[in-house]
């Protein structure tokens, strides 16, 4: 549909298509909404919205700190919202958008209502216990769900858990490495995650072949990466000085995987952005010592022409796949 | 695209009469958003580089403002040049964008230090500079980030004048005015998406830093203004949501579709639940104007930003300190049931047509 719009309005900057065909000419090869369009994208932005909406609500007024209400009337209003979105998923079915949508407000419900027992019991828990217990009950609706939003969601909660229990327990390696070791486990949990999710999406999983979710989930495995690699080599001490190998190898699994077996150009791209940091970030650690105004218009100018150099290769890679 | 669909596309058009002749060449491919918006990053970073070297070296130039603006101008200048040079090359568009980057930080600095760190007027003038540079150099990314940052400029010039609340609903009109534009205006059609998208990231911007009654977010103001006259306000808040009811009358229009008919009433009414809720989370309306803009204009990418802008507004909405989180939750809540009820009446009164139906399942 995108091609097919920017060729038609090229036709049209070109002269050969009237200004005033313009419409016409979109709606005749379908880039313009038809009426069935829009009542579809009414119906879903109203639906997706309407439970977004709804289900912030809930955790909005949840949040507040009452006084005014009883601890049996606050479980009573949100245990009956989450009853109510479970009757939706059983009366809609989970084929069904709305179903979906039932769904994932369900599974966010599940948290609130074990925020809402930590808030009144004082439990003395520790955070990372509710993220943790929340994705683990819910991993049966992830899978019978078949849905790449809750899979997300699952997975934004899993990666909170492991910060906050990070964040608590240091442990010896953790007075050790810092923070550094809170990244190593970030990555490592989001390569497996994305690896995962690519294996299957290529063993035939048809619900899991939603690229937005795949590139979530490469942006946060890259942006990890780069910063490990970051580490490594301008902070030297303390660091594992695993940082920088293991992004070379996270780069060359990226280019071999996304260049030649899926095909994705989006994640050569955070590959060359990751290449330019990694590399302005060396620069700088062992050229920048003594502040001479030469030395930043060097960096200044290698960033300049490796993004450029990027920038032409990745065009070439999309012409390429394009034909 | 290739040639045999461009070639089906274009005998398609010629049979309704709209094109004749041969199947004109194909021009390049546009380089995908995601590129752009690397290239964009590393133009960034590559500015910030040269604005040092510059500092340093030539530092007693640039330390007063005449110095700083003459600099700053030749930089920026040298950079229309290139970009308008023709020259294809992309280490020259590299370093063209990193050129006017650092060229227009150093204006703002000279502009700063002439009007004496005057907020307001720094961001009025800095408006007038983006928007000579938005027409002056001719690149897709200059102009986007141009339009960014000349109608986030003046979006705070508004907050500086306590009317923050108007900055979303007046960046959001721009915004619904060049996208209806850019059908009409074929010729001036790159023009008119830099500014689209640029505009579009600006509603972002402003519905999450500026969108609220008595937020100060900007550290290096003088101080955080007050409410301000509390009609002038809700005048402000009120725009946000008139703009999205606007946006949709405007689309009614388009579609050919009478506003008393049933799929007119129910637009109407959708769009003035939203607008009801902006009065409370006026980041609301902006949001929803860019993805059923996006979507009226046959833009997946526009209609993309607009569900990352709603979602973004929805999370920046917990923390914001205007209401209480019960006002909140009732807005939300209230705003949310209603939205599934118009679903309810829209399905009812509008049963789909088989092949939706079958689409909305799949």
């Amino acid at each position: 549909m995108t091609d097919r719009r920017r060729e038609i309005l090229e036709w049209a900057e070109q002269g050969r298509l009237a200004p005033e065909d313009v419409r016409r000419a979109l709606k005749l090869a379908g880039v313009l909404p038809s009426g069935g369009d829009w009542r579809l994208f009414l119906d879903r932005m109203l639906l997706w919205m309407g439970s977004v909406m709804s289900a912030a609500g809930v955790i909005f007024f949840l949040a507040y700190n009452w006084n005014e209400i009883g601890h049996f009337t606050k479980f009573g209003m949100v245990e009956a919202v989450f009853v109510a979105t479970l009757f939706l998923v059983w009366k809609l079915g989970l084929e069904r958008p709305a179903g979906k949508a039932a769904l994932l407000g369900g599974a966010v419900l599940v948290g609130a209502i074990f925020a809402l027992i930590g808030q009144t019991y004082q439990t003395g828990a520790d955070s990372f216990e509710l993220f943790a217990t929340w994705a683990v009950l819910i991993v049966p609706w992830m899978l019978v769900g078949r849905f790449a939003a809750l899979c997300v969601f699952w997975l934004l909660l899993v990666n909170l858990a492991v910060t906050l229990y990070t964040t608590v327990f240091h442990g010896l390696t953790g007075v050790v490495f810092g923070p550094e070791r809170l990244l190593w486990q970030l990555l490592w949990l989001n390569t497996a995650a994305l690896a995962i999710w690519e294996i299957l999406a290529a063993y035939g999983v048809a619900w899991l072949r939603e690229r937005w979710a795949a590139r979530l989930i490469i942006t946060a495995g890259g942006a990890l990466c780069t910063a490990l690699a970051v580490s490594d080599l301008c902070l030297r001490r303390g660091s594992s000085g695993w940082g920088f190998p293991v992004w070379l190898a996270w780069l060359a699994a990226v280019y071999v995987v996304y260049r030649f077996r899926i095909k994705d150009l989006y994640a050569l791209a955070g590959g060359v952005l990751s290449v330019i940091v990694t590399v302005t970030c060396f620069l700088g650690k062992h050229m920048l010592r003594d502040h001479q105004a030469g030395s930043f218009l060097f960096i200044g100018l290698v960033v300049i022409a490796l993004s450029a150099a990027g920038g032409w290769w990745l065009k070439r890679v999309a012409a390429e796949e394009k034909r | 695209m290739n040639g045999a669909e461009r070639q089906e596309l274009w005998e398609r058009l010629e049979a309704a009469a709209l094109v004749h002749g041969e199947l004109p060449p194909a021009v390049a491919s546009p380089t995908p958003w995601f590129v752009r918006v690397m290239l964009g990053i590393a133009g960034w970073i590559g500015a910030l580089f040269l604005l040092a070297f510059i500092g340093i070296g030539f530092h007693s130039l640039i330390e007063s403002w005449p110095g700083a603006i003459i600099t700053g101008t030749l930089l920026c200048a040298g950079a229309a040049m290139l970009f308008r040079s023709g020259l294809r090359a992309d280490f020259a568009s590299q370093f063209a964008l990193a050129l006017s980057f650092a060229g227009q930080a150093l204006i703002c600095f000279g502009i700063s230090e002439l009007l004496r760190w005057d907020f307001f007027a720094v961001c009025l003038a800095m408006t007038a500079v983006e928007t000579f540079l938005f027409f002056a150099a001719p690149n897709f990314l200059h102009r986007v980030w141009s339009a960014w940052a000349g109608s986030f400029a003046l979006a705070l010039a508004f907050w500086d004048l306590k009317l923050s609340t108007f900055a979303p609903g007046i960046v959001t009109a721009a915004f619904a005015f060049l996208w209806f534009s850019e059908f009409r205006h074929p010729r001036r059609g790159a023009l008119l998406r830099a500014g689209g998208y640029g505009l579009a990231a600006s509603i972002i911007a402003t519905v999450i830093m500026l969108s609220g009654r008595s937020e100060g977010v900007l550290w290096w103001s003088r101080a955080v203004p007050a409410p301000g006259n509390d009609l002038l306000a809700w005048l402000g808040l009120v725009l946000s949501g008139t703009v999205l009811i606007g946006v949709s009358i405007r689309l009614l229009f388009w579609e050919n579709v009478p506003l008393g008919s049933r799929p007119g009433k129910a637009v109407l009414a959708g769009a003035g639940i939203l607008a009801a809720a902006s009065l409370k989370a006026p980041g609301l309306g902006p949001c929803v104007a860019i993805l059923v803009v996006g979507h009226a204009a046959g833009n997946r990418r526009l209609a993309g930003l607009g569900v990352v802008a709603l979602l973004g507004y929805l999370s920046h909405y917990y923390y914001v300190l205007d209401a209480t989180l019960l006002q909140k939750a009732e807005v939300l809540a209230g705003a949310g049931l209603s939205l599934l009820i118009a679903r309810l009446v829209l399905l009812k009164c509008l049963p789909a047509p088989e092949s939706a139906e079958e689409a909305s399942h799949a």
